[in-house]
């Protein structure tokens, strides 16, 4: 079955707050009238504050951080370890041991922290949904200077509605797509 | 604007107006410092190519003692890039506000350190081509180098420590290479569009560059920590005395820290004065960089006397000579020199109106530097010079090769953090408009507390009147 069409609007607002009330209100118009599909918030800085409102949007980047020093550790020791291991016929080790612990785990240590920062970064693009080639088409300049955005997906039947309530709210400009 | 409880006055578009001005007409000053950074960096290539027809023995390196000047050099500037990163990771994870506008700075400082630093172990080579025998692969004959050697640890830790800066400076510069791509025009737009990743400020990003932020913040700071150790376990592993000894990694740990600080704030003086950031960079956060110096400096002094203590209460004659050796033989000017800089002068930090004075702070960073520097350089040579083996007994003072590369160390240094700045936002706009919004929210909730209880002191009265 063919998927049905979206409508987006994006409304422009000069306070976080007001953003904030406009996004309850939809919550509430969606538990009425079931009208919204998604909400997003844009702004030119991080307000914690906002899962509260959008609900837990938090990524698990940690798992992939974890992850990473992890398999950092054990890559880095592996390295220096079969490196020894590998050449201990060759080298004489003058009665010290072949794979040395306390040596090793100073490369171990860093290897541990190289991927493991690496690794973050790849969860962060990929929760993120970076590298993006295009912005959106209704995205404007003025979120990365001082106002906030509210970006509502919803039926195309449903866009009155939606309006009204961000133009209820004080929006500064409304743009469809 | 002289102090951050003002910032809340600061338009969030005046804000963004003002940090992409200074990446268009800074003064007529960043221009005067470019070219002399610039001669400099000439003058250093052109040492190099004739250190590099000549042989080594051009920087009086064909003496007993080979660690000299270049060694000293690469200490100073490995401890140049600590503060930066880990300075803005420690305070970033203790949330202390006043980082924000100065925190990228020192972060792109961290990285030119190290780009810096990373010249002089090549340089100091000779055999600049053999470079790539400290990568992690066998020879011909199945050999690897060796891991167990503090070098090779050296250049894990620094390649380590180079990557996840570049990272942290990057991840955290992202928004507002948005706005700069928002605003941009010409060659400009392309960089900025490209770099900034297609980021668009949505509430999911901005969650997710928070953790990732943090999560990078939580290893850079033992990271960084592990740097200097390990730059420290090059000497502390020998046997040379003055350098076997245990508390060399914390000792260069709270060097490098101290000469961080000091970079901070010189930066940080230069870049208010020549991209007009006197609304940002307020006497306020020098004064909280000072005494966070000021105390780093007790700190380094405490660990340099129980350095010289357990040399004395050693009893071990080696380590005895080239103590005494320091303070009274031929090395003696650097030692004391070192002493006056940073043992001495700092204390005029623990006076509040030296720490408000802009210009002051800046003359008293440079001397700072001075200090560290003459500090690295009394840690290499002197010890050398009085050595186990009396045949290696030379005193050896750097040569003009040595002295132009290592200015030209100072030029490069300089010219590309000036590049960073007139390229990218040095201060950054998305957390500075954080600290306005936070701060008007406080004054806002202190302002309605105040008048609840100007009303409840109203009713109370009109209470006791009835």
């Amino acid at each position: 079955m063919r998927r049905r069409k979206m409508s987006v609007l994006f409304a422009l607002y000069d306070d976080f707050d007001k953003a904030r009330d406009v996004v309850a209100d939809l919550k509430i118009l969606d538990m009425k009238e079931l009208v919204v599909e998604d909400i997003e918030l844009y702004s030119p800085i991080e307000h914690p504050e906002v899962e509260e409102i959008l609900g837990d949007i938090s990524p698990p980047i940690q798992r992939f951080t974890f992850f990473g020093a992890i398999t950092g550790a054990i890559c880095a020791f592996l390295l220096v370890a079969a490196a020894a291991q590998s050449m201990f016929t060759v080298q004489p080790q003058g009665g010290k041991p072949v794979i040395p612990l306390p040596t090793d785990l100073v490369v171990t240590y860093e290897g541990t922290i190289l991927f493991g920062v690496w690794i973050t970064l790849l969860g962060f693009l990929i929760y993120s949904g970076m590298p993006r080639r295009r912005l959106k088409k209704f995205y404007s300049h003025k979120v990365s200077e001082d106002q906030i955005g509210v970006e509502v997906l919803m039926k195309p039947d449903n866009v009155e509605k939606v309006r009204e309530t961000l133009l209820s709210s004080g929006a500064l400009e409304i743009r469809e797509v | 604007m002289d102090s951050t409880t003002n910032m809340k006055d600061i338009e969030w578009a005046r804000i963004n107006k003002d940090v992409l001005g200074s990446l268009e007409t800074p003064r007529i000053t960043f221009w005067i410092v470019l070219a002399v950074c610039s001669v400099l960096v000439l003058c250093g290539v052109a040492a190099e190519v004739y250190q590099y027809n000549h042989g080594l023995g051009v920087a009086l390196m064909d003496r007993p003692h080979f660690w000299q000047l270049y060694i000293s050099n690469f200490i100073f500037w490995i401890g140049m890039s600590h503060s930066g990163t880990l300075l803005s990771a420690v305070l970033l994870l203790t949330k202390a506000d006043w980082r924000k506008p100065i925190y990228r700075f020192a972060e792109a400082m961290t990285l030119f350190s190290i780009l810096t630093a990373a010249f002089f172990p090549v340089i100091h080579l000779g055999r600049v081509w053999n470079l790539y025998w400290v990568l992690p692969y066998p020879d011909e004959r199945g050999i690897w180098p060796n891991f167990r050697s503090p070098l090779l640890w050296d250049a894990s830790a620094i390649f380590t420590y180079a990557t996840s800066s570049a990272l942290f400076l990057y991840i955290g510069m992202i928004p507002d290479l948005a706005i700069c791509r928002d605003n941009a025009r010409g060659w400009r737009k392309p960089l900025y569009t490209l770099m900034s990743l297609g980021w668009m400020g949505r509430a999911r990003e901005w969650i997710a560059f928070r953790k990732t932020y943090v999560l990078m913040g939580c290893f850079l700071v033992p990271l960084a920590v592990s740097v200097h150790s390990i730059v420290a376990s090059d000497f502390a592993m020998s046997i040379v005395p003055d350098w076997h000894i245990t508390s060399f990694p914390p000792y260069f740990v709270a060097g490098a820290l101290y000469s961080g600080c000091a970079a901070i704030i010189t930066l940080f003086v230069m870049l208010r004065y020549i991209f007009k950031f006197e609304a940002y960079m307020t006497i306020d956060i020098l004064e909280k960089v000072a005494k966070l110096t000021f105390a780093i400096a007790m700190v380094w002094n405490y660990l340099n006397l129980s350095e010289y203590a357990s040399i004395w209460y050693s009893n071990d004659m080696y380590e005895h000579e080239v103590l005494i050796q320091k303070f009274i033989g031929p090395y003696w000017p650097v030692v004391w020199g070192m002493l006056l800089c940073s043992t001495v002068a700092p204390f005029a930090m623990a006076f509040k109106k030296f720490r408000q004075n802009l210009w002051g702070m800046f003359f008293l960073s440079l001397v700072i530097q001075l200090g560290m520097w003459l500090e690295r350089f009394q840690i290499v040579s002197p010890s050398l010079a009085s050595n186990h083996e009396p045949w290696t007994w030379a005193v050896v003072w750097p040569g003009l090769i040595q002295l132009t590369i290592t200015a030209a160390s100072f030029g490069w240094f300089t010219m590309l953090f000036l590049i960073f700045c007139k390229v990218f936002p040095s201060v950054s706009m998305y957390e500075v408009k954080e600290l306005v919004f936070h701060h008007r929210r406080v004054s806002a909730r202190n302002e309605i507390e105040d008048l609840n209880k100007e009303k409840d002191d109203m009713i109370r009265a009109q209470e006791g009147l009835a």
